[in-house]
């Protein structure tokens, strides 16, 4: 295992006009989780080459364990990468492929052996050893790829590349619950990348924003959720994305807008800021009363507000908004956090 | 349904059971024909002629699909997936399959001829004694070659073609384990190609074995009879001598065979691939 750093990383596709990626720093401690988060196009996959070796940065440098790597190829990294969908080797047995790896690198036959065994029992695969991986599920043969990335192990860095996008949504959280498990067991360093929110959240020690502009914060899913360093982090993390309103509306001096997550927001008959609902949405009770959200149109726009929902509020009915907490903004970026007391 | 009934059954299950029937009869003329049962089945099967051909059609396809086969994988490998010239390459590899099979005799009996042929003088020039209307080996591999140059093609298009279908991720994957050339050709293409290579090896054994209008023009089926092979031997039985009812066991003989080939090849692909 190993800390991974991007040192001022920059990378333009020859022939294109600018850079897809350009100035990222980041450092990914040993061990740790870390998701990398971003829309289709932010260069996810571009970034995600980089650090298998696939492509080669036109400026900066990929360091494992403060060695530069930039220049190497994939196969001299010790980098390890799980797919969008299953690559095993599917004329070989689930045992064989999670030994290929091994084998290719002339390990010993003891090795080996001890290396198949812990990976199999660790995501419970003893009972397929023997089937060949053509005949497994989707569910199934994702597990055996991230076996196969784990199998070695001097492994520095396991990439994984939206690994539960081709897994049906009941399986999604099973596979997560495993590869979890897997990376908390075995301190494997991992870099995940998705532009599913739910799934970078719950999944890292620590989350990337990545966007066209760069890196816009790097944290702990309560950072990236409670203080979004950037108006985009607000609005792109989070179901529904945080509520911003100008900051006069809420008299915060020395900020242009302010932000604020649904459940920071509850209703209230006294205060100034009002609006008409537009719709709710229950999502259960909590201690008996009903639960979940209210979209409330404002002059100053669309306000989410999420928590007991009163028995008597209808559609079309004038409502107050209290809140609670704020993250305020200046020019897209953060300058202040608070409370309202 | 049934206007294919009626097109499959004038098509195919009519001029079959014509051919069944015409091979239990002895038939002097139209008017005069006698049932022999199993005899012509059993005469077939016991002609030394019939087993030589027997012999050389499988030696010859056995010679071209184990050229054919690595060689068009080869050819596949070859060509660059991504380059603008590719399309081209494409083109020119289809050409040898669209001409018709006789010119493609035609032109390999001129090119070979060792008076004015291209290749004929050429390995004369080198020094070896070629004449492929007189050495039964010469016409052997002449024969062979001119099969390689016009078949190669389509198992090379196919494999091409399987090729192209295979995601990068499985390279990726590959050079991340750390895979050498041959083990991603060996467990990463192989496998993926298995499906188009059971078509290519399936059709150029059907095909090889039926072959009759190249080496009727090439070699007329000599010299003596080296290159004689059964659909030759079947023709000059049927429409050379007339022998319509040995010619009709003949053909039920070699159409059984060609179905044998193919089950028993496709059953044995596909035995380990029984569900679990």
């Amino acid at each position: 295992m190993a800390a991974i750093t991007l040192d001022h990383l920059c990378f333009r596709y020859p022939g294109a006009a600018q850079d897809t990626l350009s100035d990222l720093r980041l450092t990914v401690a040993d061990g740790e989780a870390h998701a990398l988060l971003g829309a289709s196009g932010a260069g996810k996959t571009t970034l995600l080459n980089l650090l298998s070796g696939l492509l080669q940065p036109t400026s900066g440098r990929v360091l494992f364990d403060e060695v530069d790597v930039s220049s190497q190829p994939g196969r001299a990294r010790s980098v390890a990468q799980v797919f969008q969908f299953p690559v095993l080797y599917e004329s070989l047995s689930v045992e064989d492929n999670l030994a290929f790896p091994l084998r290719v690198r002339k390990a010993s036959r003891v090795l080996i052996e001890q290396r198949v065994s812990i990976i199999c029992e660790e995501l419970e695969l003893n009972h397929l050893r023997q089937t060949k991986s053509a005949m497994l599920s989707l569910f199934e043969k994702q597990l055996v790829a991230l076996g196969k990335a784990l199998v070695r192990p001097e492994v520095a860095l396991v990439l994984l590349d939206e690994p539960l996008t081709a897994v049906e949504p009941k399986i999604k959280w099973r596979l997560r619950q495993s590869l979890r498990r897997v990376q908390a067991d075995l301190g494997v360093t991992m870099i995940y990348v998705t532009h599913d929110q739910t799934e970078a959240l719950t999944f890292a020690d620590r989350v990337s924003v990545l966007t066209t502009q760069g890196l816009l914060q790097t944290g702990t899913p309560e950072t990236i959720y409670n203080a979004p360093a950037h108006e985009y982090v607000g609005h792109f993390v989070g179901s529904p994305g945080m509520n911003f309103l100008p900051a006069s509306v809420l008299h915060l001096a020395g900020a242009e807008r302010v932000g604020f997550r649904s459940e920071w927001a509850e209703l209230d008959p006294h205060s100034a800021l009002r609006g008409t609902v537009a719709g709710q949405r229950l999502q259960g009770t909590r201690d008996g009363v009903p639960y979940g959200w209210l979209t409330v149109n404002t002059v100053h726009g669309e306000v989410v507000v999420r928590g007991k929902l009163p028995a008597d509020v209808l559609v079309g009915q004038d409502v107050g908004i209290r809140v609670r907490r704020y993250v305020a903004f200046e020019e897209g970026k953060k300058v202040a956090e608070g409370e309202f007391v | 349904m049934l206007p294919v009934l009626l097109i499959v059954a004038f098509s195919a299950v009519i001029p079959l059971m014509t051919v069944v029937n015409y091979s239990v009869q002895d038939i002097l003329d139209l008017n005069t024909r006698f049932f022999v049962g199993l005899q012509w089945y059993e005469e077939t099967l016991a002609d030394p002629r019939f087993i030589d051909a027997f012999a050389r059609q499988v030696g010859f396809s056995a010679t071209v699909l184990a050229i054919e086969v690595p060689l068009g994988i080869a050819v596949a490998k070859g060509i660059s997936k991504t380059s603008r010239l590719t399309p081209l390459i494409l083109i020119v590899l289809a050409i040898p399959l669209l001409i018709p099979w006789n010119v493609v005799g035609t032109i390999w009996q001129m090119f070979a001829r060792p008076d004015i042929g291209l290749l004929g003088v050429a390995v004369n020039a080198s020094g070896i004694a070629y004449n492929y209307t007189a050495e039964p080996l010469h016409a052997w591999l002449t024969l062979v070659a001119m099969d390689v140059w016009h078949w190669t093609s389509l198992v090379a298009l196919l494999a091409f073609a399987g090729l192209t279908a295979i995601p990068n991720a499985f390279y990726q994957a590959a050079e991340l384990d750390g895979a050498s050339k041959w083990q991603v050709f060996r467990f990463v293409e192989l496998p993926r190609l298995r499906g188009v290579l059971i078509i290519a090896v399936l059709l150029r054994l059907m095909d090889s074995f039926m072959i009759y209008t190249e080496p009727f023009v090439l070699t007329g089926g000599g010299p003596g009879n080296a290159t004689t092979f059964l659909s030759q031997y079947l023709a000059t039985m049927a429409v050379g001598q007339f022998d319509l009812g040995p010619a009709a066991a003949f053909s039920v003989i070699y159409f059984l065979f060609i179905l044998l080939f193919c089950w028993l090849f496709y059953a044995s692909i596909n035995r380990d691939k029984a569900p679990r």
